[in-house]
């Protein structure tokens, strides 16, 4: 399959904030070489892990993130592994790195340094960015979460209760999905001027942006919202839409405008389930403008679909709603994914092998369904230092009195 | 006046897009473009209007609650978040239940290097608008559908919201404390961050068409994106069985993986203007940090307390440890806890509200993230910007939300060459 980013040479330094977006060019049909400290990148020892034994090959984080890259082991802390990879970069399409702010200087290896290359397109993402009263400072994801603002609105109505972080490294995925759109706006370009150029991307940035309403609200009206269980934050206390199953589970019902149709079938499911419906029959809510506000206003249908939630399952609640127009949904577990039907035929899963276990495993392809950008993963991730040597001799014309050279510096592995 | 979208040369100066996205996560991806020179021509229902330019937030300029669109006279629009969603572009009106509307539509999908849409799925083919056809009227075109679950298998034909997809995903259950119902994300972060995977995906498909010269049919699912941001959840459950529907999942603020103690919120003096608590993040991921909070905390002695002298026995006994840091923030103020660890190189974060991001914040100033843009109505106002610095080809933020059908004129009579009294005619007919 021919990706967007087919013919693509990615170099890129092996950061757990970055991978993804390396990820991403590599499934797009990119090589993308990463550069891996001699231990392994920080991204090999997070886990979990096969079993949950510790072991750089086995890492599942780090398989996810990391599908069809090739990995070299270089301590570029010692001179002649800086050589190697400023090598690498002279023949590179793309840089990713995450290092801080004025680490790569200090080696030779900043843009300025290596920019004879005219096409290389030279990305930092990195906390803050390159400048900045804050540019130092030490973060993970949870912490660009709360800086950013994603935990103010997000957590319990209880306002004593502590904001929460969704976990899965959120933060990261943000600034890699920014990266990677000025990394293709970046080649878009190069294809006519030929230059490559340098992009600087803030985790905190980005995230700062990400709040949806409110720093609209804030700008705008001055408000402050209030946090929400399982939904919006919002500047006034509203019901609660994240309501609990029979099945002990949780849907989240939208609240939305029901035309005729909806609401009788509404109707007859809550009469099915032993929900009261004898006000609701009433005539005056046939108008679908009085049942609207009603909806929004009142408590009548909000405690009937209440009831009705609580006596019915999740999966039901959803298919069945969804089947008369209401866009609820089933809080879903991750995994609970696998096995549906819609994404089999959607061919959304895409196995992959992995000789560690002996078997493959269903990735997903991707965000889009589309052969012309040929998006998904391609192959396993790579083991720690496994394309060291093709990449030292065939990239790099080293032979094996160098290597083995290099290997005694400590420089290589 | 013209918008300023084609003002500035851009990476992009020369792509047009035909713009049908509505709500916020359609808009995000052409939004993207603009910043870059890009052409996009925001088309709204004739008569009526793009619901975001009025029904998200009250009148900033009436004291009254009734929405903008009805006020006699106001001819801005001046939602927030639509300016937010839309600045850079142009707009135009367009009747697409006429005949004449979709011709209308026809000979722009001609024009156009993408055109962007997040109906739902039967809403473009019910227009006779199928990806056959529009290939047919241009084979160089992009054609990109946002949608909750794309537009095949058995699901297509259902809505969503960014809470659904979320929902859906995996992604809101992974948010919250063990015990307790799901947290989730606080907004639509598939609306947002989706939008922004769609503008990735436009712009792969814009590179791509120029690439090969011909055009493609993008079936974005926000779920499905939504679902390569939770695949090590997946993997694990793959490999070890383990799901993240379980009793010690999610653990609140606490880490997963690695796991590290202390890695929590902890409340600080103070409320905020709503009467929610105020909190501080902390987490040390190495010895040496916590061997610097104990300092800082006064508790040297805690190093060597066997119960938090490795990372292992913290994560054991993380909810006395908890409790030690949050007896010693409870009288502190949030931002002196932040200053203080990070200068001793400990990860801390005050939850930042919008207010502190917008008002006080030296770094968001700094790289000034919250742009100022010129609005006819309100002054200057600052928008969300475009946060990557790109140094030979920089984006712009290329000025306000266009106002309700403010380019027909340019659209109708200069792209298209339509006469005065042809526009006209159309205006009368109620095409546009």
């Amino acid at each position: 399959m021919s990706g967007v980013y087919e013919g693509i040479t990615v170099v890129e330094l092996a950061d757990r904030r970055n991978q993804w977006a390396g990820k991403l060019l590599s499934d797009g049909g990119a090589r993308v070489i990463q550069i891996e400290p001699l231990k392994g990148s920080p991204g090999r020892w997070c886990g979990p892990f096969v079993q949950d034994k510790a072991d750089p090959d086995n890492c599942l984080d780090y398989w996810f993130n990391n599908t069809g890259k090739q990995s070299v082991t270089l301590d570029i802390e010692r001179k002649p592994a800086q050589d190697l990879l400023r090598k690498l970069l002279a023949k590179a399409d793309v840089f990713i790195e995450s290092t801080a702010p004025g680490t790569l200087a200090a080696m030779g290896l900043d843009y300025a340094a290596v920019a004879a290359n005219r096409g290389l397109i030279y990305a930092s993402l990195t906390d803050f960015g390159q400048d900045g009263p804050w540019r130092d400072l030490h973060m993970n994801d949870t912490a660009h979460l709360a800086l950013g603002g994603t935990m103010a609105s997000s957590g319990y109505a209880d306002p004593t209760v502590t904001p929460i972080a969704g976990k899965g490294n959120q933060a990261w995925h943000m600034g890699c999905a920014f990266t990677l759109h000025a990394i293709t706006v970046a080649l878009f370009d190069r294809m006519t001027s030929g230059e490559g150029q340098y992009i600087d991307v803030g985790i905190h940035d980005v995230c700062a942006i990400g709040t949806e309403a409110a720093v609209p609200h804030w700008m705008y009206f001055g408000e402050t919202l209030y946090r929400h269980t399982g939904m919006h934050a919002n500047a006034k206390r509203v019901p609660p839409l994240e309501l609990p199953t029979a099945d002990g589970k949780y849907v989240m019902a939208v609240n939305q405008g029901l035309s005729d149709k909806t609401w009788n079938a509404l109707l007859d499911w809550m009469d099915e389930r032993g929900v009261p419906t004898s006000e609701l029959r009433d005539p005056k809510y046939q108008a679908e403008p009085v049942r609207t506000a009603e909806y929004r206003q009142g408590t009548l249908i909000r405690d009937a679909v209440r009831k009705l939630i609580a006596a019915s399952n999740a999966e039901e609640c959803f298919l069945r709603a969804q089947n008369m127009g209401i866009s609820w949904a089933m809080i879903r577990a991750a995994e609970e994914n696998y096995g549906l039907k819609h994404y089999e035929q959607r061919d959304y899963w895409r196995n992959v092998e992995h000789p560690q276990i002996g078997r493959s495993i269903p990735y997903p392809r991707g965000p889009f369904t589309c052969d012309a950008l040929g998006i998904e993963p391609r192959g396993r991730a790579p083991n720690l230092g496994e394309h060291t040597r093709q990449v030292l001799t065939q990239d790099l014309g080293l032979n094996e009195q160098q290597i083995a050279a290099l290997a005694a510096a400590g420089a290589v592995k | 006046m013209s918008n300023a979208a084609h003002k500035q040369k851009g990476v992009l100066s020369g792509i047009r897009v035909l713009d049908f996205t509505w709500k916020t996560v359609g808009p995000w991806a052409p939004r993207l473009l603009t910043h870059y020179g890009a052409e996009v021509i925001h088309v709204e229902r004739a008569g009526g209007f793009d619901d975001h330019r009025f029904a998200v937030h009250r009148s900033l300029t009436v004291d009254d609650e009734t929405p903008n669109h009805v006020q006699g006279g106001k001819k801005w629009y001046t939602d927030p978040y639509f300016n937010t969603l839309h600045h850079g572009k142009l707009a135009i009106s367009l009747n697409t239940r006429n005949p004449e509307g979709i011709k209308l539509v026809e000979k722009l999908i001609a024009k156009c290097d993408a055109i962007v849409e997040n109906f739902s799925a039967e809403v473009f083919p019910n227009w006779g608008l199928t990806w056959e056809r529009i290939h047919e009227i241009n084979p160089k075109i992009v054609y990109m559908s946002s949608s909750g679950f794309g537009h095949t298998g058995e699901w297509k034909g259902f809505r969503s919201f960014g809470p659904t997809a979320a929902a859906q995903s995996g992604l809101t259950l992974a948010s919250g404390l063990p015990g307790q119902p799901p947290a989730g994300w606080g907004y639509s972060y598939l609306d947002v961050m989706g939008g922004w995977m769609g503008g990735l995906g436009l712009m792969q498909a814009l590179m791509q068409a120029k690439k090969t010269g011909k055009g493609m049919y993008l079936d974005y699912s926000v779920t499905e994106g939504a679902m390569t941001m939770v695949g090590t959840f997946l993997l694990d459950y793959q490999v070890n069985g383990r799901g993240t529907r379980r009793a010690d999942f999610p653990p609140g603020n606490r880490a997963v993986f690695p796991q590290v103690a202390p890695h929590n919120t902890y409340r600080c003096s103070g409320n905020d203007r709503v009467g929610q608590h105020w909190w501080v993040f902390i987490a040390c991921e190495t010895q040496v940090q916590f061997e610097a909070l104990c300092a800082l905390m006064g508790q040297p002695q805690l190093v060597l307390d066997p119960k938090f002298a490795t990372n292992e026995a913290r994560v054991k006994h993380q909810d006395e440890l908890d409790a030690i840091i949050g007896r010693w923030t409870r009288a502190r103020r949030r931002y002196d806890i932040m200053r203080q660890c990070q200068n001793a190189g400990i990860i801390a974060a005050a939850i930042q509200s919008a207010e502190d991001r917008v008002e006080y914040d030296p770094q968001l100033q700094h790289r000034e993230v919250f742009p100022i843009v010129q609005h006819p109505e309100l002054g200057e106002v600052p928008y969300e910007g475009y946060p990557p610095k790109l140094s030979r080809t920089p984006a712009y933020v290329h000025g306000r939300a266009p106002t309700l059908a403010e380019h027909n004129d340019y659209v109708f009579g200069e792209l298209l060459g339509m006469s005065e009294a042809e526009i006209a005619g159309l205006k009368e007919r109620k095409v546009i």
